[in-house]
């Protein structure tokens, strides 16, 4: 078992060394950098972009900045935004409460959403046909269109909820946040429920013509202590598995909706330096994002390792 | 088991029941929100958030920061240079401007007498001073140094008098120092990029100062105490920007009453808003015209004028301002707009008239091939016109055109791309043809688009057209600071451009900001300066909406 984590920790460096490379790479294979947003007004000349252009670093050769950003990031020093000037880590960790907060609920009410369906779904087959429905709703909905008719419904027409924000201006107070929360929350939720639950759903119905399960009915178990105590309980670990690996991409894949309800989070601030192409910040989110898909699924790895004999070697 | 699972029911409904509870306790706070758009609090939903409160470093519109930082002039809603800080305008008729024998001129500035900075510290020439000084040492990171560039020295005869040397005749000094001044007592000596208490809160003499910037959420402004006004302005207590990215979200935020005013409606948006009662959608016509580029050097047909002339008569620009865009802007024949004091109107027009386009062509040797698309010494007249992804009315109107274009025998493809790759593509000129807007600010100057030694990067010439009489008249133009002499120049420069037509002039901008109905003073503004120009003017009727 030690053994085993300590091979997969091993991995992870230079796993994360190449995905830096890569991400490096392509952000300035984008075509348009941090200046040329200073291009539209026409009194910026080419000695003002010259300028600018030294003072940012971005005259050094590429194999020189990343050289000099990697020695710096593993130091702790992201460097400073090109777009405000502030350190990089700031402008990140003053995020991280907004995302947290938001995909910590939305994974939550998807797991629910996606358990109670998928239980229902088992034992009412009408039900069933229902959360079908809904899942391929769920998953085929764009999350940018879903969110605005959400708005339009209930911010616009019936007046229940503020459409976006994370807080009223001088209100704050429990309800206050709640309510600027439900929406965005909300359509992750059905968003991920929707998948989980078909996940779900299936690993359910393959336990339930397992032997395991014909040997429990055979001793007059009722089908729903079957469903229960074994069928969900079998099903659970792989479950638990998707939902880690996918809380990971949520968390720095929030994008759309956070800018849909203008949430103040990580996903926002990536939406606008990459708008801006704001390299900096742009290297750091990326680099923390893989950090947190690395880490979870090496986490997802090792559950699954301790917890599942037929994962291990017969050594 | 039946019962356990009616107990997880029956959480499920109890669970619905209390997430009702707080929606409908949303529903008060809304109810709330609507009623905050008062003297009290006016919120704005704004589409980004600034980089810097730095006037002179930000490279976005500056609505927030000349609430806080005035300058010594502003341009007005009919785009006149208005003085804020300074006394009067200095020109050559009132004796501010001295030409030298040497070549230079001589600006003098006279300063408003009582004007104090937010921290009770007397404004003075010595900050105009260190302002030009930090300006040329540019040892931080100002967005344009352009025009204090040639400013050789200022000498301050007293705290209200600066006297600005130029090394040549600049005839946009009016505007030098419209973006107001660097307090000298709190960044003297300092390295004013890492200056983040000035550049996050910067110290102004403006109406009001910034009482907090959440990141990623809002600005909230609060007004001066002992505003140099007087204790009547401004009228209005706080004002808090909101930051909304999303144009849907801004509009949906508007029509439910969370913010009460967006600056610069998407045109596209404009129909949605006009049913709203609370709201006036206020229009003025913008200091910018939409044209199409035309890229001689990456497209040599473009560089025949006949070619030219034939594609201009070829838009039928009436039926796109009718039908596309609700009358929201106007057609004009220049790149100078009806606002400004230079503005040429007898100039030269290509009405839409499809037979002599297709007739010009002909004569000009394009012809029709078997698939239309005419063609001359195996060349075809086939190009790509690009535009910004995303800005919904650009893309129709460039279907638009396609089409037109299309009826007398020319093929263009369509190719958006999107808006802060597009900067980068015009610059490095690698384009045939493309659909956009030059906005500028009050001086009338069009030098740097049309003058053929101003491609990039010294100019914004990317139709890389040249002719060496318009170039004279525009460099004579630049070399002139008496305003009678310069608009003669501009104007013989405007009927120039309309004779050869190194672009395809469509109509002129509008800006067109949603503003509670109840709010009164408000103008707007043509140019970049922005609608919060006379913030301390503002003020709601009875108090409320």
């Amino acid at each position: 078992m030690f053994r085993f984590v300590v091979r997969r920790a091993a991995q992870v460096i230079p796993l994360l060394l190449v995905v830096s490379l890569l991400v490096f790479a392509l952000i300035h294979a984008v075509p348009g950098g941090p200046l040329s947003l200073y291009l539209d007004n026409p009194n910026v000349r080419p000695q003002d972009i010259e300028r600018l252009r030294r003072a940012l670093g971005l005259d050094r050769s590429l194999a020189e900045q990343y050289w000099s950003w990697l020695a710096s990031f593993v130091r702790g020093d992201w460097g400073y935004s090109f777009a405000d000037g502030r350190p990089v880590i700031a402008r990140i960790a003053e995020r991280i409460p907004a995302t947290l907060q938001l995909v910590g609920v939305s994974t939550v009410a998807a797991v629910i959403l996606a358990l109670c369906a998928a239980l229902l779904g088992a034992q009412h087959p009408r039900i069933g046909r229902m959360n079908m429905l809904v899942a391929v709703a769920g998953i085929s909905l764009p999350v940018f269109w879903f969110g605005l008719i959400l708005q339009l419904l209930f911010a616009n027409w019936l007046g229940w909820l503020p459409s976006s924000g994370r807080a009223s201006f001088d209100g704050g107070g429990f309800t206050d946040r709640l309510s600027h929360l439900l929406l965005p929350a909300g359509v992750l939720a059905v968003a991920h429920s929707a998948g989980w639950m078909l996940y779900l759903r299936g690993s359910l119905r393959t336990t339930f013509a397992t032997p395991l399960a014909n040997a429990a009915r055979a001793r007059g178990l009722s089908e729903t202590r079957i469903l229960l105590r074994h069928a969900l309980r079998l099903s659970l670990l792989p479950f638990v598995t998707v939902v880690l690996l996918d809380a990971s991409i949520m968390a720095s894949g929030a994008v759309v909706t956070e800018s849909v309800f203008a949430w103040p989070g990580i996903g926002s601030l990536f939406t606008e330096a990459l708008a801006k192409r704001d390299y900096t910040v742009l290297m750091a989110f990326l680099m923390c994002a893989s950090i947190a898909v690395v880490t979870l699924s090496f986490i997802a790895d090792v559950t699954v390792h301790a917890l599942d004999p037929r994962t291990r070697s017969p050594t | 088991m039946r019962n356990r699972f009616r107990a997880l029911a029956s959480v499920v409904v109890v669970v619905a029941a209390v997430a009702t509870t707080a929606c409908n306790k949303g529903g008060d706070l809304k109810g709330g929100a609507a009623k905050g758009a008062s003297n009290d609090l006016l919120t704005v939903g704004y589409d980004r958030e600034p980089d810097t409160m730095n006037r002179y470093a930000t490279h976005i519109l500056e609505d927030i920061q000349s609430c806080v930082i005035e300058g010594l002039v502003t341009s007005d809603e009919q785009m006149h240079v208005v003085p804020v800080l300074a006394t009067e305008i200095p020109t050559v008729e009132n004796g501010g401007v001295m030409m030298r024998a040497d070549g230079g001129m001589d600006v003098t500035w006279k300063l408003r007498p009582g004007v104090k900075w937010h921290d009770g510290v007397p404004h003075s020439s010595a900050d105009v001073k260190f302002t030009v000084d930090a300006m040329i040492k540019g040892d931080w990171k100002p967005e344009s140094t352009d025009g204090f560039d040639r400013i050789s020295s200022v000498d301050t005869p007293d705290s209200l008098t600066a006297v600005v040397h130029y090394k040549e005749v600049y005839a946009p000094y009016q505007m030098q120092f419209a973006r107001g001044t660097l307090p000298k007592h709190v960044l003297d000596g300092r390295d004013i990029d890492k200056a983040n208490d000035y550049n996050r809160n910067p110290l102004g003499t403006g109406p009001y100062h910034i009482v907090e910037w959440k990141t990623g959420e809002y600005v909230l402004l609060e007004k001066t105490k002992n505003y140099w006004r007087g204790a009547d302005y401004p009228k209005i207590n706080r004002i808090l920007f909101r930051f909304v990215t999303n144009a849907n979200t801004r509009i949906n935020q508007l029509k439910s009453g969370e913010v009460q005013m967006v600056a610069l409606v998407p045109w596209d948006k404009v129909r949605e808003l006009k049913g709203v009662a609370s709201l006036r959608l206020n229009r003025v016509i913008g200091n910018g015209y939409e044209h199409v580029t035309l890229n001689e050097k990456h497209f040599p047909p473009f560089a025949e004028l006949r070619v030219r002339r034939a594609l201009a008569h070829a838009i039928d620009r009436e039926q796109i301002v009718t039908s596309m865009l609700d009358g929201l802007v106007t057609t004009v024949n220049g790149p100078i707009q009806p606002l400004s004091w230079a503005y040429e109107p007898n100039v030269k027009s290509y009405p839409f008239n499809p037979g002599l386009a297709r007739a010009i062509l002909d004569s000009a040797g394009w012809k029709a091939g078997a698939d239309g698309v005419r063609t001359k010494d195996g060349k075809l007249l086939a190009f790509t016109l690009i535009t910004q992804a995303g800005f919904a009315i650009r893309e129709n109107v460039s279907q638009v055109l396609q089409k037109q274009f299309k009826d007398v025998g020319v093929n263009a493809t369509v190719k958006l791309i999107d808006g802060t790759s597009i900067s980068s593509v015009w610059f490095s000129g690698e384009f045939d043809a493309m659909l956009h807007w030059w906005q500028s600010g009050a001086d009338p100057e069009i030098t740097l688009f049309f003058a053929s030694d101003r491609t990039p990067p010294a100019g914004r010439n990317i139709n890389y057209f040249a002719d060496d009489t318009l170039t004279a008249m525009l460099y004579a133009s630049d070399r002139t600071a008496d305003q009678g002499k310069r608009k003669t120049l501009l104007q013989r420069a405007q009927k120039r451009v309309a004779e050869l037509v190194p672009e395809l002039i469509l109509y002129n901008t509008s800006k067109i900001d949603a503003v509670p109905a109840t709010l009164r003073n408000f103008k707007g503004n043509p140019t970049n300066a922005g609608p919060f120009w006379n913030v301390h003017e503002w003020e709601f009727a009875n108090g409320t909406p």
